[in-house]
């Protein structure tokens, strides 16, 4: 019993609460219970053939992960890495990856009445897409990134297709 | 909930105990195949396991193996029992087969969750059959039937055992010498060796290893046991031997009724010790007759039947308990995989965080004093390459099971084929990765198949070359040069050259060119590895219909194998598989373009070349190709396929890597060379798609990544 509240305290103490970074001039808001942590940057191997915004590999700790530049992603100018930039490890449904981000901000909580759906007119903005709300904090405005569009959405058919092949490959291997 | 879980829990356990006895049953069977009859350890092995068999399944409600298991035991038991003469001994094993193949069937239904619905009515008519056969011919003989194995439930709750005629009483005292350890134990080592022929057992003090008391309890006032069993005293004084630790042993016969009071004794007993003195006899039996007195008062009463000693059929214990010391068979435990790649990785950080510590820059600083710094260095590398080693030894398994199985084809197709064959196994522990067992087992079966059935003649045949040898087939393993030679070899008629070059021929596979007799023998047996390539001009159940040799080269060349053909016409024919020891890692040549490192397997890399720029030629097209002693091969640049800004373009400055694969010859070049060395194996996250030309990642000795790279996709 006490395990179990302590879960649903660990859920309670996560909810709500977004890690925000920056990427180009906006500020981008990620549940916390996906992210597992963050790291220095690290020095990529780079995989040909792939789509730019995959930098490449990165070894954590003997695990290898795919990194990806959110910036490219979003498909917005690349920035140079300095020593700001960070990888946030991010788990979503037993896919690690990395997400290469010019600058951690902090760790905000907003509350579920100070999101907003974000603007159906406007703009056709590319990464709209992956923003699910407008999360106000103060006179800020955080926008809220659905981390599973973000690594797959139009990429999901060929990411799962690879995966399938890699699956093959493994029981080759 | 809970329920369904435990069952499930108990189901994998009897899939797997019973897995294993049905293998250690084979196993003997195989062994013992050629011989004349089982040895007698051999029966009582097989009479075991089918009573286990026939135990387990019984609580787990599956019939059909129950009766099986019950038909074959009772097989065994009249064997064991009457030791007839009249065994045919190659009918015997083929039973004992049947049976085995019909459970195992049986297992893989249950294991793949379908009712286990197998019909063992035929086999059992048949086995009744041979039981009465020997059965009858025993009486022919005049010998005498021993009583029925009786199929009996399994017992799960105490029955006091009903004492028939034969079944004496006994009262048993046993005093330590005063000074000895331990008694307690002592006392349950005797009550142990008793368990094996009592039908009931009872003794005080009662709790003899977790309660402290009993030592005092047993020093005071001796050790005492109510014995029902069917032997005489002298059998029980053997096993209770006086000696270094006991006194005295005490052995009274009582009555059946005296025996149900428990230790509630009167004072009628017969006393009779055989080692002790007169006086001291006497005095022990006042002590006795005081201390029984004063147990009463103190204890409740016990019976026979408040302790549960399970009971075995009578006259079956001896010989079921006194198992033979076993061939000294090592334990295993099955660890999930995903533990051990776990193990793995972190072991390789170990390693890199170890190269790390050793190399830090802070240990650069001059005047630094290391000397012990260096000795504890160095004893933490060879800890760490010993762990490596480990984890690597910890994914092998030796080839046994798979060269068993073989053995069990040979049988059964030499049987079949009516063909006398011998077969022999060497090096069967050979240790191999356990994923390299799985791929090679399919090509193994079907080379050893292949050699049975048209390696080897028929026995006319045989006897019409003048060949006075038993027809043999050879199954042999080896570790060479990094790589485990798996050979089957046959005494057979070994394969037809002309024959073969006629059919390739008549496939359009022959070089019009060429003379026939210019082709090498190597290069005419690799005919036979391709498709709808067979010789055998009749199809039979095990060959012949020309798929078969190029599927085992398929999945022999799939882990990075190889198959070689040698043959004698007459002599007979081997073929040797060479694969790799492990996939998990490989050997390597580590390069380097730009700075990024890559991996190519060393198998596949026939030489390096520094080359020179007029060698190079350059189609308009952008494609280039090199000439390198008369032979013109395509050029790949690793760095420009790459994508790579930075790389070596100079021909002669960097280095060109020559592959064979399949036949086809491309040359990779690179900016240089960095050293060989075994890599462990990853695979590419599955995020990211698959790229052709790049099989897997590994961690170098720096910790970065390098691409492993497939020269396979690279030719595509």
């Amino acid at each position: 019993m006490d395990d179990m509240n302590a879960l649903a305290n660990e859920h309670d103490a996560q909810k709500g609460k977004y890690m925000t970074f920056k990427s180009g001039n906006e500020y981008f808001g990620l549940k916390i219970q996906y992210v597992n942590e963050i790291i220095g940057l690290e020095s990529i191997t780079a995989i040909p053939e792939t789509e730019d915004y995959i930098k490449g590999l990165i070894n954590l700790r003997g695990k290898i992960l795919p990194v990806i530049d959110v910036r490219l992603r979003f498909k917005q100018e690349p920035f140079e890495y300095n020593d700001r930039t960070c990888i946030i490890v991010i788990n979503v449904k037993d896919t690690v990856v990395g997400l290469i981000v010019e600058n951690i901000a902090e760790v905000v909580e907003i509350q579920d009445e100070n999101i907003l759906p974000p603007p159906s007119i406007g703009r056709a903005d590319a990464h709209n897409k992956y923003v699910y709300g407008i999360g106000k904090v103060g006179n800020a405005v955080k926008l809220l990134l659905d981390p599973d569009k973000l690594i797959n959405d139009d990429d999901l058919l060929v990411a799962e297709q690879a995966s399938d092949m890699n699956i093959d490959e493994e029981g080759e291997v | 909930m809970a329920e369904e879980f435990n069952v499930e829990g108990m189901l994998d356990v009897y899939l797997f105990e019973n897995e294993q006895l049905l293998e250690q049953l084979q196993e003997i069977v195989l062994e013992q195949k050629d011989a004349d009859c089982f040895d007698e350890d051999s029966i009582n092995e097989i009479f075991r396991a089918m009573h286990t068999i026939k135990g387990s399944s019984g609580i787990m409600m599956f019939d059909n193996v129950t009766a099986i298991a019950h038909k074959l035991e009772d097989v065994f038991y009249y064997i064991r029992e009457s030791h007839p003469e009249n065994v045919v001994h190659e009918e015997l094993v083929e039973h004992v087969l049947q049976v085995v193949d019909f459970i195992t069937g049986e297992m893989d239904k249950i294991r793949d969750g379908d009712e286990a619905d197998g019909e063992p009515a035929d086999i059992i008519a048949e086995l009744d059959k041979f039981l009465d056969k020997i059965k009858n011919g025993a009486i022919a003989e005049g010998q005498e039937l021993p009583e029925e194995n009786k199929h009996e439930e399994p017992q799960q709750f105490y029955i006091a055992p009903v004492a028939n005629s034969a079944s004496r009483f006994y009262k048993i005292y046993i005093n330590f010498f005063p000074e000895t350890d331990m008694v307690n134990v002592r006392a349950y080592k005797t009550v142990y060796a008793l368990k094996e022929i009592a039908e009931d057992l009872l003794y005080e003090p009662e709790d003899l290893i977790t309660d402290e008391s009993s030592v005092e309890t047993i020093q005071k006032d001796g050790f005492r046991i109510l014995l029902q069993a069917q032997c005489s005293k002298e059998d029980l004084q053997g096993i209770i031997k006086v000696g270094y630790d006991i006194e005295s042993a005490d052995i009274y016969e009582c009555k059946a009724e005296e025996f149900l009071q428990g230790f509630d004794f009167g004072e009628q007993e017969i006393q009779i010790d055989l080692e002790s003195e007169v006086e001291e006899i006497e005095k022990k039996a006042e002590e006795n007759e005081k201390d029984s007195e004063k147990k009463t008062a103190q204890k409740p009463k016990m019976n026979p039947g408040d302790f549960v000693i399970q009971s075995k059929e009578p006259g079956k214990h001896k010989k079921l308990a006194k198992d033979k010391p076993k061939n000294a068979k090592d334990s295993f435990i099955s660890v999930n995989v995903k533990k051990m790649d776990q193990l793995m990785d972190l072991i390789g950080e170990l390693v890199i965080s170890e190269s790390v510590v050793l190399h830090s820059p802070d240990l650069k600083i001059p005047g630094l004093e290391l000397s012990n710094f260096n000795k504890a260095a160095s004893q933490l590398s060879k800890i760490s390459t010993d762990l490596q080693n480990v984890i690597m030894s910890m994914r092998m398994m030796p080839l046994t099971n798979l060269f068993q199985k073989m053995n069990r084809t040979v049988f059964d197709v030499s049987r079949k084929l009516g063909k006398d064959i011998e077969f022999e196994m060497i090096g069967e522990h050979t240790e191999v990765d356990k994923s390299i067992i799985e791929h090679i087992s399919d090509p193994v079966m079907h080379l050893v198949r292949n050699a049975v059935d048209h390696g080897i003649e028929s026995n006319e045949e045989r006897a019409e070359s003048g060949k006075t040898e038993r027809g043999r087939v050879t199954l042999s393993a080896k570790t060479e040069a990094g790589k485990v030679w798996i050979s089957v070899e046959d005494n057979g008629k070994g394969l037809d050259r002309e024959k073969i070059l006629e059919k390739a021929k008549k496939q359009g596979l022959l070089d019009p060119t060429k003379p026939e007799s210019s082709y090498e023998d190597k290069e005419v047996f690799q005919f036979i590895t391709l498709p709808g390539f067979s010789t055998n001009e009749q199809v039979t159940e095990y060959s012949g219909r020309g798929v078969g040799m190029d599927v085992v080269v398929q999945n022999i060349q799939s882990i990075g194998g190889t198959l070689e053909i040698e043959s004698m016409a007459g002599v007979g024919s081997s073929m040797i598989l060479k694969i790799p020891l492990t996939l998990a890692i490989i050997d390597g040549i580590v390069v380097e373009t730009g700075n990024s490192s890559f991996v190519v397997e060393t198998g596949v890399i026939k030489e390096f070349v520094r080359v020179t720029e007029d060698m190079m030629i350059h189609e308009p097209t952008g494609e280039e190709y090199i000439m390198i002693r008369g032979e013109c091969y395509p050029v790949l640049r690793l760095g420009e396929w790459y994508g790579m800004d930075d790389f070596q373009r100079e021909v002669n400055q960097g280095m060109m890597l020559i592959f064979e694969v399949e036949g086809k010859t491309i040359c990779l070049f690179v900016d240089r060379l960095i050293g060989q060395q075994e890599i462990v194996v990853k695979p590419i996250p599955s995020y990211i798609k698959k790229v052709k030309g790049i099989s897997g990642c590994t961690q170098l000795g720096d910790g970065s990544i390098a691409l492993i790279l497939d020269p396979v996709g690279l030719i595509e």
